[in-house]
Formats: structure tokens, sequence, C-alpha cells
């Protein structure tokens, strides 16, 4: 053993008599891993640093007369560790001894027997008797700690791992240890649900089974479940997950520890939870035709007849102008690529990704890595936050913020303070003024929708160091349609001049895969009347959306779960997408549906799938378009829309939310409980204005629409002036408003007291 | 001619044993109308037992299924509600079946229960048309609710069976070591600390 260190943060140490050589400031704990040692653990977690609460974790060090405890003692120069002795083994044997003092023997009926640590540890170092003659305490059991979490106060080790997620991680602070002693449990600071859209993550981080999912509670054992690793296609963040699928139910998902490229390892809820749509029974089973005004079912080759013949009458009859496609947001890489394949081969021009207010993926030439976000210096952001958009990426900025020391600047919010740091400006030009002179590492958070906003953002940006850009979009796979070539060229029309288009009767055939613009795009009633006047509308999509109940024809698609290819994040990773279900019999993938197509056009050669994948890969390879935000191809030639006249009121700003939206999360009874409230919110200023608090009902009237029973809610750190709304809601359409819009508080309900939101 | 002699002797002296088999006990029964009595510890058919209360002892814990080297019993559990509580504790078996047709009548299911529930009965007989008719639910499964065994648990609410831990000491008789791990690790660290394994 060598005790003179070679280089100056390097030390050595000795540890079951292998000599190991590891950075300064190591922990037992981690160091030993280099010599695949594993040290029991509770209450260290790689990604919440050590507590010392437990002390499973003993090891032996030469020279010190007691044990150590692993998590929290960094090794020093010379140190003999020892990880497996006698004298190790009796000290984890009674520390097991008297953490299963109090400790039910629920192991047959807990969701976590089979996969917890402290039976592992209990089997491995436990005595597997006990002298404490004495009842276990009795505490309550099924604790409804809110929507999403079931607490097990019995089963608690006291390890404050979820306590230290809430506080380092999330930063949201809810869940506290109340009581000590024996009667310590776990419950939130202010007796409210716990609820923030990372929740789920405790179940997985919790070791023993206190903290369970309620959509998973006693649904399986984990050996029943087959595990397939994919990417999350909820969002663009691309976070790794596992999917485990019993007898052909997804019934939980899980994070990826060691993807600490993309999630860090975590989950947001809707990724973790909203996989029930899948099962539904609301799913589309079969292609439906309308005809007389109904809906009659019909077998695929009869599909793929109508809408080959209603694609090829009308290039003949009126040109390939009067044909357009519209998706790929989210389809994977593949399926987009092809999309543009063969609608390009047959003349259509018209094709386009966009089909809600984002207009942008790609991030121009500086796009940057979620390594790089967490070590910025300063934080911009623009447009709507990705709190609810990119919630995994959110954590990062909070990463940033709280534990890295960035700036963080929000252009205009239409959301509430956030729980950590910020400054607030108006405008661009302040949100230099604001930016901090040292500041040598910028990123810069945009949403993708406002061009023009782009374009100043762009501007600025131009003067900031160490530039690193984000686009936080609306549909999973946006940058890779985009990409992949889903972008009307030259000459050809976007899906505004589509619409527009529409409304004067000049498009013929309409094919949209898994879009659904009367629900997404910014203006309700201009995007039905288009629809309605296409005489032959497609919609491929897993269920009867308000789209594609106007539709011609009606596509059941495959979910992502359901099919396989790569998709590609906001920072442009290209992931892989794997198939862990099967798929209901007469769904197919929207590949396979245009496969179906291409086959009545003799003319088009298709692809082998080599040469596919290859052209692929290559356009996935291919460094992203230069240029910046708000650049000019991304705009509509679209004549704009006459902006309403302006009025006295409130400006409408609508925002996302991450459980709302109609497609899939609206089918699963289990998550509704999650379901965004129809929320108007507020700044405190304008709620003091109006004499709003929250929990109030109030009915908006904007622009002649009346939006009934809608709750307040004051968010402090909203800008004045704007009521925001949130989108995407069923039957709830903050979207029917025109682009513009202000709207009116009329007829107030007041709660009987303030209510949290 | 001397050889032919030879083969008589031979037929003469197999067919003495037959002979002195007409004055032995006979072993054959007048099966289905005598019945044999089995060993006491002969598998046979499956029950699914309660509590003298009717509540069912199955908890849905799936130890029986994944014991079962067969594969032959699908178990899924659901949460007991006030309303209805079908077994003491938080968790019964919504659903148990048992093929009995893959069933190798090894008795690993009622060795791995917690809480006594499946019990293998000296009942042998079944018959059908059907394969499909083989795979039993709890509707043939389990003893009628007059029928149930023993004092249930206490019931403290949403609590857990306090004999479980006693119930399954008694019943082991496996080694542990040879008993399902669902990950393993804890064997795993169990023998590397032992130095039995790298
Ligand atoms: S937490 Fe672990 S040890 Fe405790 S009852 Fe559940 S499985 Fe058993
Ligand atoms: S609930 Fe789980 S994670 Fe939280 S303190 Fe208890 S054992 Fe630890
Ligand atoms: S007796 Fe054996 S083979 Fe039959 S169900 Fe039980 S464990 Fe399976
Ligand atoms: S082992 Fe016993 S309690 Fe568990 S599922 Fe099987 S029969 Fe039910
Ligand atoms: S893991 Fe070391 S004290 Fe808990």
């Amino acid at each position: 053993m060598s005790s003179t260190p070679t280089q100056p943060d390097l030390v050595h140490l000795t540890i079951d008599g292998v000599a190991v050589e590891v950075p300064k400031g190591t922990l037992i704990v981690e160091a030993a891993k280099t010599v695949k040692q594993e040290i029991p653990v509770y209450c260290y977690h790689p990604k919440l640093g050590p507590a010392g609460l437990c002390r499973v974790c003993l090891v032996e060090v030469e020279g010190m007369p007691k044990l150590q405890i692993g998590c929290n003692t960094p090794v020093s120069d010379g140190m003999v560790v020892h990880t497996q002795n006698a004298k190790v083994d009796t000290g984890r044997s009674m520390i097991l001894e008297l953490l299963l003092v109090n400790h039910p023997l629920d192991c047959p009926i807990c969701d976590k027997g089979g996969e917890c640590d402290l039976q592992d540890y209990a089997m491995a170092y436990g005595r597997g008797s006990s002298d404490v003659a004495d009842a276990k305490t009795s505490k309550p059991k099924g604790v409804d700690l809110g929507p999403t979490i079931v607490l097990d106060e019995e089963r608690c080790v006291v390890c404050q791992r979820c306590v230290r997620f809430d506080d380092i991680i999330a930063q949201e602070n809810q869940l506290v240890l109340k009581d000590r002693g024996a009667r310590d449990i776990i419950a939130t600071a202010t007796g409210e649900p716990y609820r923030h859209n990372f929740t789920g993550n405790v179940t997985e981080i919790c070791p023993v089974g206190a903290l369970t999912s309620k959509t998973y509670r006693f649904k399986s054992r984990p050996w029943d479940l087959q595990r397939t690793q994919t990417s999350c296609t909820q969002c663009a963040v691309g976070c790794q997950q596992m999917v485990d699928v019993r007898s052909g139910t997804p019934l939980r998902t899980m994070s990826v520890e060691s993807d600490d490229a993309i999630s860090d390892g975590w989950l947001c809820d809707r990724g973790r939870y909203n996989i029930g749509f899948y099962a539904s029974p609301e799913r589309i089973t079969q292609p439906l035709y309308r005809k007389d005004g109904e809906f009659h079912q019909i077998g695929w080759d009869d599909a793929f007849s109508l809408w080959a013949k209603a694609i090829k009458s009308s290039i003949a009859a009126n040109g390939a102008a009067s044909v357009g496609a519209i998706g790929g947001g989210r389809l994977t890489n593949e399926e987009a690529f092809f999309l543009q394949y063969l609608f390009r081969a047959l003349g259509v021009e018209n094709l386009d990704w966009r089909a809600g207010t984002q207009r942008q993926a790609g991030p121009g030439a500086s796009g940057g890595t979620y390594a790089e976000l967490e070590r910025a210096d300063a934080i911009v952001i623009a447009g709507e936050s990705p709190a609810e958009r990119a919630p995994v990426m959110d954590l990062r900025i909070r990463k940033a913020v709280a534990r890295n020391g960035a700036t963080l600047i929000r252009i205009a919010p239409a959301e509430g303070t956030p729980n950590v740091a910020c400054i607030d400006v108006a405008t661009v030009a302040q949100a230099i003024e604001a930016m901090p002179s040292g500041a040598k590492r910028v990123a810069l958070v945009w949403d993708g929708v406002d061009l023009q906003l782009g374009a100043e953002l762009a501007k600025a940006a131009s003067g900031w160091a160490g530039l690193r850009t984000y686009v936080t979009g609306e549909q999973a796979n946006a940058r890779g349609a985009e990409t992949m070539g889903m972008l009307p060229r030259e000459g050809a029309m976007d899906t505004l001049a589509m619409f527009a288009a529409a409304r004067e009767g000049r498009l013929d055939v309409l094919s949209l895969f898994g879009v659904n613009p009367v629900l997404h795009a910014s203006d309700a009633a201009p995007t039905r009347a288009a629809l309605e006047r296409i005489p032959f509308l497609v919609v491929s999509d897993l269920f009867m959306t308000e789209t594609a109940a106007m539709a011609t024809l009606v596509l059941p698609a495959k979910g992502a779960f359901e099919k396989g290819g790569t998709t590609t994040n906001l920072t442009g990773d290209v992931l892989p997408v794997n198939q862990s279900l099967q798929a209901p019999e007469s769904a197919l993938s929207d590949f396979e549906m245009l496969i179906g197509l291409a086959q009545h056009f003799d003319e088009v050669a298709l692809p082998t799938s080599e040469e596919l994948d290859e052209r692929v890969i290559g356009l996935c390879a291919k460094p992203p378009v230069a240029d910046g935000f708000g650049a000019g191809r991304y705009a509509s030639a679209a004549p704009s829309r006459p902006a309403p006249r302006p009025s006295d009121g409130l400006a409408v700003v609508v925002h996302s939310a991450v459980f709302a939206g109609g497609g899939t999360s609206a089918h699963d009874e289990r998550i509704a409980s999650l379901r965004p409230l129809p929320h108007a919110s507020l700044g405190a200023q304008d709620a003091a204005l109006y004499g709003l608090q929250s929990g109030d009902r109030i009915d908006l009237e904007c622009d002649g629409v009346l939006l009934r029973d809608m709750v307040v809610a004051v968010r402090p750190g909203m800008r004045p002036g704007i009521v925001a709304l949130t989108g995407g809601l069923p039957g709830r359409a903050a979207n029917s408003l025109s682009a513009g819009a202000r709207a009116r508080v009329v007829n107030v309900r007041k709660a009987a007291a303030p209510v949290g939101v | 001619m001397r050889k032919n002699l030879y083969n008589v002797g031979a037929i003469l002296k197999g067919l003495s044993i037959t002979f002195a088999f007409m004055f032995k006990k006979k072993p054959t029964i007048e099966y289905p109308s005598v019945k044999k009595q089995h060993a006491p510890r002969f598998h046979g058919l499956h029950e699914l037992r309660r509590y003298a209360d009717g509540k069912e002892r199955c908890i849905g814990c799936e130890l029986c299924s994944s014991a079962c080297p067969a594969n032959a019993i699908t178990v899924i559990g659901a949460e007991n509600t006030p309303e209805d509580r079908t077994s003491p504790g938080e968790r019964h078996a919504a659903r148990y079946e048992i093929d009995e047709l893959r069933c190798i009548f090894c008795g690993m299911c009622e060795e791995a229960c917690p809480t006594d529930a499946i019990v293998l009965t000296p009942r042998f007989e079944m018959a059908d048309y059907r394969r499909g008719s083989f795979i039993y639910a709890k509707d043939r499964l389990l003893v009628p609710p007059g029928a149930g065994l023993g004092p249930a648990p206490d019931e403290r609410p949403n609590g857990i069976p306090s004999d479980l831990g006693r119930v399954a000491e008694v019943k082991s008789t496996m080694d542990i070591a040879q008993g399902y791990s669902a990950t393993n690790r804890g064997e795993t660290l169990k023998t590397q600390r032992k130095g039995l394994a790298p």
C-alpha cells in the first residue's frame, strides 16, 4: 500500500485488502463501489448525499475505536477500511434488529416485497430473530398522502430520503418528519395533500414499502413484471424509463438511475402515471368511415383504398396543392421521415408538424445539453416556463439555481413565483440589463411560440457569453419531425396556410397524424371552420378526439409503448423507443398505415427498411440548421387575422399543465384527480383589484364567448394585467378564444374561505 | 425330445406362480364403489380456506404462485375496502386460479402460503370434457363460508394478521436458501459475506 499520492487530489486507501485510488473527498460508500463492494445504505442516496440517520452502512476503519458510517466518512490517505468482517456484521445486524423492532411483518402484502432493501439486508445481515419481547407499535396504514401516494407509517424506517428529495431535488418543501422517536411520521407540512409534478419519485427512493403509488397498489409483485427500457414520449425532455408490464397491461414505469445525461434519474408524474390509457376501453378499435353523417366500421383494406382514391382524385382534379398532411411531433423519427417521404413522392408539399401554438423546435446552432443547463451561471426563461411543459428539465433549472447559484431571469412571466429565487423582468431589454455582468455561461430557454419574441431573444443573446439555447415544445418529437423534413419548403403551405386555404375551399384531402388542432391550436373557431370545409379529413389517433370527431376517416393508431423506433428530444439526442406492449389487434402504427396507403400508389418506389434507417440516421447526424430563434423560415405565409379591438379587461394567456390535454391523460380514471382544475390564474395585484381570492368561481367573458365556472388561483409573482387559463382541457376550450383576447370578469361566486391552489 | 420336456417344465413352473396367487388376498378394489384410503399426507386437489368467521385466509400475496414449479397458479391482488372486507388486513385475492392440469401436486404452494390459505386435500378425482374446465377459480376452490377454520387474526383497522410470522415459522420446513428470492441480492450479499462467492 503506497501512502504518497501521485496526484494532489487523489487519495490512496485500502478497502477489504484492495488498494484503491479515488478523488479526495470521496465517501467510503462510493469508494467501495470501485472494488465492487456493496455497503448497505438506507438514508444515503448518491443524488441526495449523506444524512447519517440509519447507521446501517457501518464499516471498520483501522485505527478508529468504533465502527464508522461509510456514507458520511470521507476517505483519507492511507486509510484501511473493512466493509465485511465479523465486527461489521455484528454492528449491522444490531442496527437491523433495531430497525425491525417496530417494523410490521407485511412482506407478503407489501408492494415493495421482492425489491425491498430492508428485506435484502435483513436477509444478508439480520439475525432472523429478536430479543425484543414487546408488541410492535401500531401506526396508521394506507394513509392517503395525496392524489398519487399512499403512506404506510409502520413500514417507514425514517431515512428521510423522501423529505430530502422534496427539499433538495424538487425544491417543493412539502414533506416533513412530524413528531419524534417511535411516533415519528412522514406528513406534509401544511396538512394539505402531497401534490406536485414529481411526487412519484419518492416511491422509488423510499428504501422500504412505506411510500407506494396508488396506481400500482396491490396490482402485482415485482417478479411478475416484464421490464423494457424505453424513452418517455410524453414531453420533449426524453427521459429514459423502464416500463413494467404484467400480462399485457403496463402497471408502472420507473426511472433509470444511470440516466444522468437526460433525466438525472427522475421522472415527472405524467411520464410515470399516465400509462393507463393504453388499456382504456375508449380506444378506437376499428377504422371508421363517415357516411351520411354517421361513422361506420370498415376494414383496413377499404380504409386504405378510400384514402388513396381521395388523394388520387384530388391531385388529378385540383393538383397536389389541394392535398396536405400534418403530424410528426407525436410520431417516431422513422414515421415522420416516411410521412414526408411518401407525400413528397406523390408531389404533395403541404407538410407541417405544427398543429398547436409552437412554431419552432430547432434551437439553432448553439443548442445545449442538460448538463450545460445545470452548469449555467444565468438562465433566461422567455415564454411559457418549462415547469409544466418540460418538467424534468425544470428540475435541472431548480438545481442550477438553488444548488449551483445560477441567476434565473424570467421575461414577462405568466406563472407564479417558482420555488427558487428569480428575477422577473417585463421585456427582453430589461433582461439584458438584469444579466449579471460576470455571467460566462448563459442558458436561454424559450417555448418556441412567439417568433417575434424569439427574434428579439436571438438579438439579445448575441451579446451573452457561452450561450446555450433550448426550445421546450409541446410535442415530444417536435425537433425530430423538423429534422426529418416535416416543415413546408419554400412555396408550400404550412398549417395556418392550409387552414386558411381550407376555409376558402381550396384543400380537398388533409391527413392528420396524432394531432388535435381543435384542442391545441390557439384559435379554435377558425380551426374548426377550416376542418369542417375539408371534404376528406383523415385522422389517425388512439382516441376519438375533438378533431377525430370531425373526420371522414378515423384510423386507430398504436401508442408509443406499442411500437419501436427512435425519437429526438429537445436537446437533439436521438433516443430509442422500444416496444413493451402488444397493441389492440386492429390498431396499426402510423408507419404501417402509411405503408398500407403507399401500396395503392404503384409509382412510388418504397425504400427498404435498411435504406430508411440509413436516411433517418443520416438526417439525425446532420448538425442543426444554424439559424436561431425566430428565424424567418418558421414564419407563416398565412394572412394574419386582424387582432381583436383592444378593450378593457385582462389579457388572456393560455398555458399548459402537466396533466392537461385531451389525448391520453383524459382516458384513465385512476389519474382523474391529477387533472388540473379550470383555473383562471391572476397576479396578487389584479386579485386585489377585483376582490378575488383563490377558490372563488368566476365566469369570464371574452369577445362574446362566456367561459363558465373558472376557479380563481391567485399566484403571487404573475405580472399584472393578465389572466392565465389552463389550455388543452377537454370541454373547457380556453383556446376557443382568438389570439390576443381580453377577458372581463363577470359573475363572481365567492368561496367560503381561500383554498390552496 | 429331451429339449421339449424341458420346455414343459418351464411352463409348469410359471403356472405354479399363477396358481399360488389364486389363494392370496386381492389387492384390487371395486373402484368407484369402493375407495382407497390415502396416506394422510396425500397431495390432491386444492382448496382455498377461510377463517371461522368466514373471511378468506388468502391475502393475495402470490407467494404460492411464485413457489409453484409448474407455473399453475395465477393470483391478482386487490385492496380490501371498509365496505367489502374480504380478508383480514389490507389485501385479498381478487382473482385466484389454479390450472389443475398443469399442477404436479407437489404441495409447494401450501408450503409457501403464509396464512395456510391454500391447502392440498385428499380429493383426487377430476374428469371433464374440456381442458378449460380444469382451471379452477375461486368459485370452485374456496370452501363454503360456513366451513372456515381457526380464529381470524385480530382485526385492527387496516391491520395485518398478527400471527402471520408465527404461522410462517411453524409451517416453514424449507431451507430459506432454496426458496424463491425475487432479486437474489440478499442471497448474493449473504454468500459474499460468508466468503462463499467472489
Ligand atoms: S418494507 Fe420491505 S421489509 Fe417491510 S414489509 Fe415491505 S417488503 Fe417487507
Ligand atoms: S417514507 Fe420511506 S423515504 Fe420517507 S423516511 Fe420513511 S422510509 Fe424513508
Ligand atoms: S401443488 Fe405444486 S404444482 Fe400444484 S399448484 Fe401447488 S405448487 Fe403448483
Ligand atoms: S400464498 Fe396463500 S395467501 Fe398468498 S396468494 Fe397464495 S394462497 Fe393466498
Ligand atoms: S446510509 Fe449511512 S447512516 Fe444511513
